[in-house]
């Protein structure tokens, strides 16, 4: 008797344990709890959470210095952002969102270039305004770099994300974001 | 007779073994007493759909501000009830003089922790200068 409801109870339970390890592909939206994290790498709601922190941080100077410009709204170039990490990034997961941030908050004007002085020439013919185009009031630079600590089975990732904006006239940086990302685990994750 | 309570002074021991090692670390804070800034409070209205996470987590204030660029800044301050960690995603969700939302990047989920007993706070700033409100979505993690 005990054999029967023993056996009864595995066939039932045998269904619900394999079965709960799949999951049928389906949408999801983007940053919601279900997203996947890897220690060991950046993952594209990484790019988001770093815009985001970039996007306000800036927008929230106060005094700004996109607001200080003599005619608005600011013209930014944006310019390389150099990878240092482990694996191949496409910038503009990071540059479009701040990009898109900026000019709908009014207060800037975006140019994407690859390399720094492929449109311009080079930073002194933004200075002698020797190209037809308009000179721009600041440049936006960054670097992404990676760190990686084990400890055991244990990895942890951090990711930094810098930007700076910068004001070609003097060279200065005007503004400076940091934002570290840092991922712990063994393996893997599905929910954050 | 003797190993029935044996067993249980190990079970016990085991749990609060874990209970130790799972870790309830919590925050002690400092600050001035006579605080200089000033918070502009603003009323806020709560749908609380998850109590659990309310509970857990909750929200103590809202305030705001308007930048010298015109954007309106928000701030709000929570406060974590438990004495273990939490983690959540928040979202901020701004809308235009007429009650239509404007989404970009700043309305992207931004996931968050807070420490036992901790006090925080979470800001966002308007994506255009015509927002006028605003509202935050929280969701406990997994």
């Amino acid at each position: 008797m005990k054999n029967k409801i023993l056996l009864v109870l595995i066939a039932i339970a045998a269904p619900v344990f394999f079965s709960g390890c799949a999951t049928d592909a389906h949408y999801v939206q983007t940053g919601d709890k279900q997203q996947i994290i890897s220690a060991g790498k950046i993952n594209s709601q990484d790019f988001a959470t770093a815009a985001n922190d970039a996007s306000r941080n800036l927008l929230s100077m106060d005094p700004n210095p996109l607001d200080k410009v003599d005619r608005s709204p600011a013209f930014v170039v944006f310019s390389k952002i150099v990878n240092n990490t482990d694996q191949s990034v496409d910038q503009d997961l990071l540059t479009q969102k701040i990009g898109i941030a900026l000019t709908q908050s009014g207060k800037a004007q975006i140019k994407i270039v690859d390399k720094l002085g492929e449109d311009y020439g080079n930073i002194d013919d933004f200075l002698n305004d020797k190209k037809t185009t308009r000179r721009p009031d600041f440049t936006l630079s960054g670097k992404i770099i990676q760190t990686v600590d084990r400890a055991g089975r244990t990895r942890r990732g951090t990711y930094s994300f810098q930007m700076s904006l910068n004001d070609p006239k003097n060279r200065a940086q005007v503004w400076m974001f940091e934002k570290e990302i840092v991922k712990q685990g063994t393996r893997d994750a599905v929910g954050f | 007779m003797k190993t029935p309570k044996l067993l249980s002074i190990f079970g016990f021991s085991f749990a609060a073994g874990l209970l130790v090692l799972t870790g309830c670390t919590t925050v002690n804070t400092v600050g001035n007493a006579q605080m200089e800034g000033q918070r502009t409070m603003i009323s806020d209205q709560r749908v609380i759909s998850d109590a659990s996470l309310n509970r857990k987590v909750a929200i103590v204030g809202v305030n705001s501000t308007m930048t010298s660029g015109g954007l309106l800044k928000v701030q709000v301050e929570l406060e974590n009830h438990t004495r273990s960690l939490q983690r959540f995603l928040y979202k901020f969700e701004w809308f235009d003089a007429n009650g239509m939302q404007v989404n970009n990047i700043l309305s992207a989920s931004v996931p968050e922790q807070i420490e036992g007993k901790e006090s925080k706070f979470i800001y966002s700033i308007a994506p255009t200068p015509g927002c006028r409100d605003f509202r935050v979505k929280f969701i406990e993690a997994n």
